[in-house]
Order: C-alpha cells, then structure tokens, then sequence
C-alpha cells in the first residue's frame, strides 16, 4: 500500500514536470506554429545562470530561484528577437530547424565556454528532502513540483480567460490576423507567449536543479524531448492536451520503472518512446486533438 | 525569361503534348532525369578521381566519409526534401545497416571474442559481404515499413517528433542489448571489404538513384502534396502512401550508407549514429538547398571542406604569432550556425529549385536567346 502510494506520487511529480515543460512548448506553439527545439537550452541557460552566480559568490538559494526564473524569462523573449522573429512567417519547417540550429549552437556555446562535462550545483539539494507524513516518507522535491505545477496550470489557465494580453494570446492562437485588425500589436502578443514560455522554464530548471545537483550542456535537450512526445500525445498545440500528455508520459514511465526488472533498467527509454508509438497508431492526432477537416489549417 | 523558376518547365522545343501517350512522355521524363542525374553525378567522380590522382593518402579517407555522408544527406533528402517533412532520425537507419553487417558479416573467430551471447546463433553465422549486406538492407526495409506505417500517418510536426524518438529508441537498443550489439564499446573486426572507388561508385550511385526517385511518379506526386496537401487529396492522390514510399527508399538509402562505413571502417560505435551524424547531415542538405539533389551535392561538398578547416582550429591552433586553445564545440556551433543563417537568410538553399543540370541548360537558353533573339524564336515556333 504504502509502496503505491510512493509510486503513485512519484508518477504524479514526474508528470508534473513533463507537463511544466510541455506547456511551455505549447504556448508558444500554439501562437506563432514554432517547434521550439531550443527550449531546453533555456533551461539549461537558467541553470548555467546559477552556476555563475554561485562562482561569484550569490549563494543564497532563493536568490537562485528567482535568478533562474528571470533567465529563463530574459533568454527566451531574447531568443524571439534574435533567431525566431525573421522566420515568424516562414512555413512551420523552417521555424522548426531554426530552432534546431539555435539548439545545436547554445549547446555547443556551453561546451564552449564553460565545459563540456557535468559541473556540480549543490546549492537547491536542499528543496530535495524526505517527510515524514504520517508514516508515509515523501520527498519535498515532488512534493513541490506537483503544487507548482498545480498552482502554474491554474494560473496559466486565469491568465488566459481573464486578462486583456492573455485572452488575445488566444486569439491569436486561432487566427493571428484577425487579432491584428483589432489593434493589439503582434510583437506583443508573441513575446509575451515567449515569456510565459520562458518562465516556465525557469521553474523547469529549479526542479531540475534540485534533483541532479549539477549542470550539464545537454540536462535540457533530453528533457524537452520528453515534453515534446508528451505534447504528441496530448495533441500538439493544445495546452490542455500538453498538460495531459505529460501526466500520460509520467504515469507510463514510473509504471515502467515498477513492472520492469531492475536489470532491464536500460531499456526503460526505449518501451517508453515504444508505448508512445502504439499510442499514436490508435490516435495520430492526439489524444486532445482534433483532425482537421480540409480547408481549416494546413495539417 | 520569365518561366525560368519553374523547375519542370520542359527544356527544348515543347512537343506535342496531345499527340504523345502518357506511357511515352513518362519514359521521356525518367530518361531525362536519368541524364540529369548523372551530370549531377558526374562532379563526384571528378572530385574524387582529383583526390585519387593528386591529394596524399589521408585524404582518401576523408573523402571517401565525406562520400559516406552524401549518401546519408541523400538519403534524408529523398524524404526530407520531397515530403517536405522534417526527418531527424535517419541516422538510426545508418546504425542499423552498419550493425547489421557487422553482425552478419564479421568471421566467427572474431565474433567468439565479441559477442560470444548473440541471440539466434548469430555469434556462429558468418555470410559473404554481399550477402550479408542484402540481408542488412531487408532488416532495414522491413523496421522501415513498420515505422512508416506510422510516421506516414501522422502530421509534419508529430512525424519529426517521433523520427526523432525513433532515433533515441534505436540507439538505445544499441546500448542496452549488449548480447547483439556490443554495448557502449566499439564492435570491431568487420571485414574491410570496400576501398576508395567502391564509396565513389554507391555515393554517384546514389546521387542518381535520388533524381530518378524525384522526377519519378511518387516523387513528383509528393513534391505537389508538400506544396499544397489539400489539392494534392482533392486530385486523388494517397499522400500516406506516398510518404511511405519516400521513407522506405530513404531508410534504403541511409542503410546502405551505414554498410558502406562499416565495410570501410571496419569498426563501429553506438556514438557514430546519434546527434553528431543528425546534425552533420541536416546542416550539410540546409545548407546546399533541400529541394534538389545537387543541393544535397553541394552541401555535402561545402561543409565536408569547411569543418575539415574548423577542426583544426578545434584541436589547438598555432597561428605562429599565437597559440589559440583546444576549442571543444566549435565544430558544432559552426553547424548550428549554417542552420540558422541559412534558415533566415536563404531558406531555399545554395542550390534553390534548379538541379544542376536543369541551371545549366536554363542558363545556354538564356544566352541563346540574348544572343539571337530572332533565331530562338524561330526555332520555338517550328
């Protein structure tokens, strides 16, 4: 009992985190129809962002929590600016590898300039610690990153229906032009998808943080990949989908981890992407999506 | 001349459409893409007979990976550049061929020593090279209809997502079943059976294979459904077949490159076939242009002489006056880099829409016709 409980808490913080990260995605996908492949490495500036700041003596862990939020905010709206505002119209395939080649040089710049191996972070260990509830030990780490992403979801969710930007961030996701008739600027409207986007990954990358205890040049690149298959399963585009399909993809890699041997720890990875495969052979579009009829949206 | 971006727009004097059967101006146009192909073909061979004759030794083994990663960016491009879909996990499809012929190939003394424990008695199996790699080839062709099964019936985004995810399965098969593939650690001992020429000979091989399948019927058929999916379904075609065809022969393809690296090398890893390759090949068919072979060509061409150059700059630098680091990445940022200018600045590629062949004959047009305006119209009008 006790160990389905842990289990079951545990597939509920994986999920947390994969759907964190997947919504991060969807906004702005959502938007502007970008595949942002980069958005690991957001994460992983913001995590590099505490690195330094730790180096120059800022050690003080709410500090970090708040620098890495705010690098997360500042690398993304940056990255609009610089790499993804002069293919904004570009068919999706282009947006796609741009953000594939800004992927590939961010990384590279880590390796680059910092290193190309593990660097250990201790500085958030401490959000990780095991309670006692009752007779139950949980770990604070899961503990907080499934209230975040409860408090994020809902507030992702107020955000949306109830303020001027955010109800035009909607708009804009059905018809961009429309949108732009009604006197609300473009520009805007998509960097505030990038910062909200950007502020996800920053809590992204204090969960991050707190569990491996170290930064790596490729810690965001897997993780997103993850968010990415998690947004194929939920529909991709929808938030609502987004934050499903990271739940699914939690619950399908901790049910894995409990059915499988442990000597078969290895190939974890793979029946997961493999699950995820039969999945979409029973709903190519999603388990949120809908198929689009012709003459809607290109398909 | 204002027709000259339509790519297909046929080259001498227009014949006489009404009059031809369907069957014969299909063998017309496969004849030209088959002439098309091979003077496209041709700058490989000259480039490599240049290398055979002049360059020093190690250069024949950097062409000749270079010559390998041409098939690779045709390989992506027979999909990637018809479909209009983003492919980033052909490279597992390389892996595969690579693995499999080092599985069936390598002699059995060797394999007792590598994998004593393969499943199937593959450890006590050894067949010739050819047979062996036909036999790699029908592996690939047969995960290669099972996952275009799939991936042909999702949507662009979800297809790259799960060529991507592909990708990680694979590798991580080669990872965790060290049984059969050997793990982490380099699988060694497989027969050198293919020299310079050989290499040469497959990647001009290819090249022309790759034209043939863009002027074919699906080629032709895909490259419509890309520009426009809608009046592609409305003109009845079966895009989810066509995608399927597209992405078996491009698994063929970077299948048969994998056995040409193994055949070469004669070693292999895991590592090989991961994101390094991805990004290498994607950077090289971006950068050349997508849309045509002679994109894929001059990409290939291109970036294969260029991060030679940032290599060493990679590994420490003496410029004589000063001494500059080990630089670890720049290789990788100077590919990131190609993807995004070239995405920004020139999405269509160096190469654009025009195949080599097809700029050439454009270009003698449009001097003939400047030349002697008067005598090219006549001609046009006989």
């Amino acid at each position: 009992m006790e160990y389905a409980l842990q289990q079951l808490l545990n597939a509920l913080a994986f999920g947390a985190e994969y759907a964190l990260v997947a919504l991060g995605l969807a906004v702005v996908f959502s938007i502007m129809g970008l595949v942002n492949f980069a958005y690991g490495e957001i994460i992983a500036a913001s995590a590099y962002a505490v690195l330094l700041a730790v180096a120059v003596g800022l050690a003080a862990p709410l500090a970090a929590v708040g620098l890495a939020i705010a690098m997360g905010i500042l690398a993304s709206v940056l990255l609009e600016r610089v790499a993804f505002r002069p293919v904004r119209r570009a068919p999706l395939t282009t947006g796609l590898l741009t953000a594939f080649g800004v992927s590939i040089v961010l990384q590279n710049l880590f390796q680059l300039f910092i290193s190309p191996r593990p660097q250990a972070l201790p500085l958030l260990n401490g959000l990780n610690q095991t309670l006692m509830v009752g007779p139950y030990a949980v770990s604070s780490l899961q503990l907080m990153q499934l209230a975040t992403a409860i408090v994020a979801g809902g507030a992702l969710v107020w955000f949306l229906n109830r303020t001027t930007l955010g109800i035009a961030m909607r708009a804009a996701a059905g018809d961009f032009a429309t949108v732009r008739l009604q006197g609300i600027r473009a520009d805007r409207v998509v960097a505030a998808a990038f910062a909200l986007s950007g502020l996800l990954a920053g809590i992204a990358a204090v969960f991050v943080l707190a569990r491996r205890g170290s930064v790596a040049p490729d810690m965001g690149f897997m993780l997103v990949l993850k968010a990415f298959v998690a947004c194929v399963i939920g529909g991709f585009g929808s938030l609502a989908g987004a934050a499903l399909g990271g739940m699914v993809l939690g619950f399908i890699e901790v049910g894995l981890l409990v059915l499988l041997p442990a000597e078969y720890g290895g190939i974890k990875e793979t029946l997961t992407y493999c699950i995820v495969i039969a999945l979409l052979l029973l709903r190519p579009e999603g388990l949120m999506g809908t198929r689009r009829e012709l003459g809607d949206k290109e398909a | 001349m204002a027709d000259s971006s339509f790519a297909s727009a046929p080259l001498g004097a227009p014949a006489p459409v009404s009059a031809t059967a369907p069957a014969a101006r299909g063998r017309r146009r496969m004849l030209r893409a088959l002439v098309g192909g091979l003077v496209v073909a041709l700058p490989v061979l000259v480039i490599a007979l240049g290398i055979d004759l002049l360059a020093p030794g190690h250069y024949r083994h950097m062409a000749s990976i270079a010559m390998i990663n041409l098939m690779i960016v045709l390989g992506l491009q027979v999909y990637m550049g018809n479909s209009g879909i983003v492919h980033l996990g052909h490279s597992a499809f390389v892996g595969l061929g690579a693995y499999g012929v080092a599985i069936l190939a390598t002699p059995v003394a060797m394999k007792a020593l590598s994998i004593p424990d393969a499943p199937l008695g593959l450890a006590q199996v050894q067949l010739h090279p050819l047979g062996a790699a036909l036999a790699a080839l029908a592996v690939v062709g047969v995960i290669a209809l099972l996952t275009g099964l799939i991936i042909a019936r999702l949507s662009g985004v979800a297809a790259t997502i799960v060529s991507l995810a592909f990708l990680i399965v694979c590798h991580g098969m080669f990872l965790n079943w060290p049984a059969l593939f050997k793990g982490n650690q380099a699988f060694f001992g497989i027969p050198r059976e293919i020299g310079f020429w050989g290499v040469a000979a497959a990647a001009a091989g290819t090249v022309v294979l790759a034209r043939l399948f863009r002027e074919s019927r699906t080629g032709m058929q895909l490259r419509a459904s890309a520009q426009d999916m809608q009046a592609a379904r409305a003109l009845g075609l079966d895009v989810t077949r066509l995608r399927r065809r597209a992405w078996i022969l491009s698994a063929l393809i970077c299948g048969g490159a994998g056995v040409m690296f193994a055949y070469l090398t004669g070693t292999i890893s895991p590592r090989a076939f991961y994101f390094q390759q991805v990004f290498l090949t994607l950077a090289m068919l971006i950068l050349g242009g997508m849309a045509t072979v002679t994109g894929a060509v001059l990409g290939t061409l291109l970036l294969s002489v260029g991060l030679e150059v940032i290599r060493r700059a990679e590994s420490g630098l003496d410029l004589g006056f000063v001494a500059l680091p080990q630089m670890l990445g720049l290789s990788g940022v100077a590919l990131g880099i190609v993807i995004v200018l070239g995405m920004a600045l020139r999405p269509q590629g160096l190469a654009g829409r025009l195949e080599l062949d097809e700029y050439i004959a454009t270009t003698l047009r449009r001097g003939r016709s400047t030349a002697a305006p008067g005598t090219a119209q006549g001609e046009r009008e006989k």
